[in-house]
Parts: C-alpha cells; sequence; structure tokens
C-alpha cells in the first residue's frame, strides 16, 4: 500500500504546505466504451481551493468524468495528477480524494459513527485518532446526536450530512460530489446548497461538484465547467461564463428562462459593426467582438435574453410586436410568452417560436394584448450558424 | 349489496385474496400434521383398525438403537452440510468475474442443479465404486487402495453427505449468484474509494449487502438437511445394517416395508419438532433483523 493517507491535521496546515499548487490536473481524459466515445479529451486545470461545478445536460459525461477522476471509472487515455501525483491507474482508496454519490451509497449495516470513520479505518489509524476525525467533522456538520444511529433512522437531508461527514472525515485532497442533492426537496436543496458553500470557505478544500441544476451551478462555483457530448464547451466563472458564452450552447444552457435565439441574415458590415434583420424586426447595429468577420448576406444566429427585452414606452421605440399568449407572474417579476407574428424563435423554452420577455411586476397586460417590445444592439448576442462560435457578445453596461 | 361490499371490502379484500393460500396450508399442512400426530398414538398396519396404544410408540422410539444412530446421521447431515453456503458464496464469487470463458463455467456448476438427485445419487454410486469408480482411480494413481466407502458404517453417511453436498453447494451458489447481482454499485464504489479492497471489500461492504441470502441459503439448507431420503434411499438403503439411516429414512422403512405406520408417525412427529424449533429460531431471528432495520 502506497501510504497517502492524508493527514487529518486539519485542512489550515495543508493549505499553508499545498499554496498556488495546482490540486487536480486532467489531461487529454478519453474514456470510450467500444465505439462509442463518453470523454473526448478532457483538459482542466483545478487550483487547491477553488469549487469546481460541472454541468451540461443529461449523458454529457460529466458523471463519467467525475467517476474517472474518483477512480471508479477507467480511462482509456489521457493522464490525471492530483497534487502533482500521477494517480491515472491508482486504485480510489490511494488517490486522496472523497465522494458523495448521489445517493448518498451510505453503509446500512453501520452506524453513522462507523460509516464516518469507515475510511480510516481502512487505513489502519488508531482508534482514537478516527474517533477525534468523526466528531470534528459531526461537529462541523452538526449530527453529534446522530452518531449512534443507522442510516435507515436519518431523513434524506441527515443521510446526505452523514455523506458528506464521511468525506469529510477522511480529509481528502479533493472532494468529489456526483449529483448530491438532486434526492432532497426544494426547500432542503436550497438549504443544503448554502451550507455546502460555506462548508468549502471553512474547509478551503478543493472541491469538483457535478450536477444539472444551472442555479446550483451559479450560486456554488469558483468555476463553471460545461460539458457537452463529452467535451469540454468553456471553463469560466459563473458570470463570466454568463455574460460572454464561448457560443450558442453554453449560451443557450446558462441562464433561466432561456435565451431567445432568432435566425438573421447580415445586411450589411461597417468596420466593427455589423447590421443585421430577419422578418419582423427592426434591423439592428451590432458591434463585433475582436477577430470575428462576417459578410453581408451571411446567415447568423441572434440571442438575446429574455430580462434584455423590454416593454417599449411608445411604438416608434418598439423594435418588434407582438400578442402576449401567456403570462406567468411570479411576484417580484413577470414572464411573457410573446407571438411576434413572423420573428419566430429557435427552439425556445416556450416551444411553439414565441419569445420569452422576462419584465418587473407589471399589471394591465394579459394574454392576447398586443405589444410593442424593445431589444437594443447592445445586448445583442450573435453566432456563427456553422459552430455556434460567439461573434459578439452583450455590452454590459456593468464594467467588471 | 354495494354498500355492504364497500363498507366491508376494508377486510374483505385481504381475506379473500389470503383464503386460498390458507385453504391449501391448513389442508394440506397443518390437518396432515395434526393427523401425523394422532396416528403416532396408535398401532397401525396402515390398512386395518388404528389401536390406541398412548405414547407406546414413542417410548419404544426412545429406547430404540437405531433411532440414535438415526439421530447422529441427521447431526452429521446438518453439520456437513452447513458447508453449503460458504461453498456456493466462493464459488459464486469466482464465476461472477468477468473473464472470457466464465460463462462456460458458470454453466457447469450449474449442472447438478438440473439432475434429479436420483440421479446424483446414482452417478455417486458410481464414483464409489471400489473396482472402477473414480475415488478407486484416484487412490490407485497413489499407490492406495480406495476403501469402499458405500459398505463401510463409519464412512457410509460421510460418503452419502458429500454426494448430497454436489447440487446443495451449486443451489446456493444459484442464490449467491443473484444476491450478487444486486449489489448497489454505488456502495462498492464508496467502499473503494474509502480503500476497502479483497477481503476487506468482501467482509465490509458485500457481505452485509447478502445477509438476506445467507438467511435463506442457510434455512434452505438445514431443511435439506433434516428431511434428506431420497439420495440414501438409492445410495444405501440406509445400510450397512441401517448405519447410514436418518430420521426421515427410518420413519419410510418403519411404514412402507414395516407396516408400522404408528411408529412411523412417531418419528415423523420427532423430525417436526427438530425443524419447527429450527423454524422458530429462524423466524424470530429475521423479524428481529427487520425490526432494526437492517
Amino acid at each position: 500500500m502506497t501510504n497517502h493517507q492524508p493527514s487529518p491535521a486539519g485542512p489550515e496546515t495543508e493549505i499553508a504546505k499545498q499554496d498556488a499548487m495546482t490540486s487536480l490536473e486532467l489531461r487529454q481524459i478519453q474514456k470510450s466504451y467500444g465505439a462509442y466515445h463518453a470523454l473526448r479529451g478532457i483538459d482542466l486545470d483545478v487550483e487547491q481551493g477553488e469549487f469546481i461545478v460541472m454541468v451540461g445536460p443529461s449523458g454529457c459525461g460529466k458523471s463519467t468524468l467525475l467517476k474517472t477522476i474518483a477512480g471508479l471509472e477507467t480511462i482509456s487515455s489521457g493522464q490525471i495528477l492530483i497534487n502533482g501525483r500521477d494517480v491515472s491507474h491508482t486504485e480510489p482508496g490511494e488517490r486522496g480524494i472523497a465522494m458523495v454519490f448521489q445517493s448518498y451509497a451510505l453503509y446500512p449495516h453501520m452506524t453513522v459513527a462507523e460509516n464516518m470513520g469507515f475510511g480510516l479505518r481502512m487505513a489502519h489509524r488508531p482508534k482514537d485518532e478516527i474517533d477525534a476525525a468523526v466528531m470534528r467533522a459531526a461537529k462541523i456538520l452538526r449530527i453529534t446526536d446522530q452518531l449512534d444511529k443507522r442510516p435507515k433512522q436519518l431523513s434524506g437531508g441527515q443521510r446526505q450530512r452523514v455523506a458528506i461527514g464521511r468525506a469529510i472525515t477522511r480529509s481528502p485532497d479533493v472532494f468529489l460530489f456526483d449529483e448530491p442533492l438532486s434526492n432532497l426537496d426544494a426547500a432542503l436543496r436550497t438549504q443544503m446548497r448554502v451550507e455546502l458553500s460555506s462548508l468549502h470557505a471553512k474547509l478551503g478544500a478543493t472541491m469538483v461538484y457535478v450536477t444539472h441544476d444551472q442555479v446550483e451551478a451559479m450560486t456554488m462555483a469558483s468555476r463553471i465547467v460545461v460539458l457537452n457530448h463529452g467535451s469540454i464547451e468553456q471553463v469560466g466563472s459563473p458570470l463570466e461564463l454568463y455574460r460572454n458564452p464561448a457560443n450558442l450552447f453554453v449560451a443557450g444552457f446558462l441562464g433561466a428562462p432561456r435565451m431567445n435565439f432568432f435566425e438573421v441574415i447580415v445586411d450589411s458590415v461597417s468596420g466593427r459593426r455589423a447590421t443585421v434583420s430577419t422578418a419582423g424586426l427592426v434591423p439592428l447595429a451590432v458591434e463585433l467582438t475582436d477577430g470575428a468577420s462576417v459578410q453581408k448576406g451571411d446567415r447568423l444566429t441572434m440571442g438575446v435574453r429574455p430580462e434584455n427585452v423590454n416593454l417599449a414606452s411608445n411604438p416608434a421605440a418598439a423594435t418588434f410586436s407582438g400578442q402576449v399568449r401567456l403570462v406567468e407572474h411570479l411576484g417580484r417579476e413577470t414572464i411573457l410568452y410573446v407571438d411576434a407574428g413572423s420573428l419566430q424563435c429557435v427552439s425556445s423554452e416556450s416551444g411553439t417560436g414565441n419569445v420569452t420577455v422576462q419584465i418587473g411586476h407589471v399589471t394591465g397586460v394579459s394574454n392576447d394584448t398586443t405589444i410593442g417590445l424593445g431589444i437594443a444592439p447592445r445586448d445583442v448576442y450573435l453566432f456563427s450558424s456553422g459552430d455556434g462560435r460567439t461573434i459578439s457578445a452583450r455590452k454590459s453596461i456593468l464594467a467588471d | 349489496m354495494t354498500n355492504l361490499w364497500r363498507r366491508h371490502r376494508w377486510w374483505l379484500t385481504p381475506t379473500l385474496l389470503i383464503m386460498p393460500a390458507a385453504i391449501l396450508f391448513a389442508v394440506v399442512i397443518l390437518a396432515s400434521s395434526v393427523e401425523s400426530l394422532w396416528i403416532s398414538l396408535h398401532e397401525w398396519d396402515g390398512f386395518g383398525p388404528m389401536r390406541w396404544i398412548g405414547f407406546d410408540n414413542y417410548r419404544e422410539l426412545f429406547n430404540d438403537p437405531q433411532f440414535y444412530v438415526s439421530l447422529k446421521n441427521n447431526v452429521i447431515w446438518l453439520v456437513m452440510f452447513m458447508l453449503a453456503p460458504p461453498l456456493g458464496l466462493a464459488i459464486a464469487l469466482l464465476v461472477n468475474q468477468k473473464i472470457r470463458g466464465m460463462r462456460f463455467l458458470k454453466s457447469l456448476f450449474f449442472i447438478p442443479l438440473v439432475l434429479a438427485s436420483v440421479a446424483v445419487g446414482v452417478v455417486f454410486s458410481w464414483v464409489y465404486t471400489p473396482q472402477f469408480g473414480l475415488l478407486a482411480i484416484i487412490f490407485r494413481f497413489f499407490g492406495a487402495t480406495a476403501p469402499a466407502v458405500l459398505s463401510d458404517e463409519h464412512f457410509v453417511t460421510f460418503a452419502v453427505v458429500t454426494a448430497a453436498l454436489w447440487p446443495q453447494t451449486a443451489f446456493c451458489m444459484v442464490l449467491y449468484l443473484a444476491g450478487l447481482n444486486n449489489l448497489s454499485e454505488d456502495l462498492i464504489g464508496a467502499g473503494r474509494v474509502d480503500g476497502a479492497k479483497g477481503w476487506n471489500m468482501l467482509r465490509h461492504i458485500v457481505l452485509p449487502q447478502l445477509t438476506q441470502v445467507t438467511f435463506i441459503a442457510i434455512a434452505v439448507t438445514v431443511v435439506g438437511a433434516l428431511r434428506s431420503f431420497d439420495i440414501i434411499s438409492v445410495m444405501t438403503s440406509g445400510g450397512p445394517f441401517g448405519s447410514s439411516s436418518v430420521l426421515a429414512y427410518q420413519m419410510f422403512e418403519q411404514s412402507i416395508f414395516s407396516y408400522r405406520f404408528g411408529y412411523g408417525a412417531a418419528i415423523a412427529s420427532i423430525l417436526f419438532v427438530i425443524m419447527a424449533v429450527f423454524i422458530v429460531w429462524y423466524l424470530t431471528r429475521i423479524i428481529r433483523a427487520e425490526e432494526r432495520g437492517a
């Protein structure tokens, strides 16, 4: 046994030791099942203390990637380094990781304390050291009164705490979370989300977290990794990804309600500005990002977030108009699904080509009301039709 | 009518659903058991009138040396049969590996299950034959002479139990194979992350998930050991001189060959009591385990 059991001495000393060190490194990870490529060359560097959230639609490979980091799945090619040590072919128990499973995966025949101490017991740690580590983790998670119970006697939220506690007890170099909150009800999920964030702040440990819930991704991540079809689409901070999506996929994946997409044609190009239009929409002159080049007649996809579509104060200010098909009052804000005639949304959330509009609380708008709506050119995203790359992003008013 | 049904269906529905099984159980198991007990208090040749003799059959039984030979053999059966669950588990773990050719090997281990135990008895009789049997060939290879195990009163029961262990082990293997297929992948994963490997993985993660299977395997094996009959009938007919007989066989022999149905019924009653003790112990353990929530 290569004696790599991280010391449970407390995270502070570890941080000092590993300051500014790359905690987890993935190099060209490939995983294929026969002809099916689940992971197609994943490269990622995770710094010590980062909270990385991997998101993507079902089947994008995010869970497979997490399992390869854990060592529960072998990789077809590539390299995995944890704290600079190549663990690509190391047993899961010797990688210095701990994992929290979606199903909690608590050992049903062991008490909570035995569950939490099992990893250290397997590492032949002395009993008082195990007890101390279990007690420390139980205190952090406030489950000291549950230690003698069995998993069956606990509620879903308590089981989740025990599963997290079991990970903490091992003092791993990297925590891995596989959709840990998806079995909890909505209220508990919100609460656990906050607790996990503060736990991360408290432990300062490196965490890799897989979810399909973009709210979890946006709220918890120091950096988000967006995966699709076994490849990384983009890596960046939540706001970076929200404001400057690298492509159509990321733009459509992050943000709720989803971004509106329209097929547009380039009418003219002058300098860094392209004028785009489509039936039912007043032409918009949009500034392009550096390095992007378009030509007159090019077909592009235009994206506008629902919160950037405004009610026009007067008909002259409207860039398009339509009839309201559905109104959703959420209290502080209102979401309108607008049938804009010939201006049809591509694969919009409302499904029927309606434009989604998110505005503050309004009254007097009901079904079949005809309204004028405005889109400002600076709020528009443009994506090339071929590869979906972003060629113009929203010019945020708040520079950051 | 409909109102009557609606008011009473909370108890009528379960009663109606349980009724067929309850009636069958009452007629086939309960009534026959009670009648057996009743017969055991009589002298009866199976045809003529029954004569009440009270506990005379039991008195005779407790003074019958053959009864103690049979009882001792039942204990040997019981103890040796307890090898079947661990052996079955070991083979199940072996053939459950994802190795090329393992499916073929697995099907070989299945064979004794499809054989009638009479056939198993015949096959093993040949194995034990002193002139040309497999055992004789093995002994000859080492330059020794094989004992005639089936005609030696000291070896005969062990030889018969060994034969009976073959299908019993295969049965336990099938139970464990089914159990192994139902292991939680996440629990195994959690165990691997926690550093459990090899024996520790088996002991702390796999076996606890197979507790229910083990319960069933032990129960079936105990019952199988206590009611062993057909393979003895084929291989030795209880011989030589009743030295391989067990309670079930002695009961059969007394009733059918000696026309002593009353005496046979007394043996059956004793066997029933032994089984009942075990079954009560077994059921209490299961109920307690369920209450614990394990």
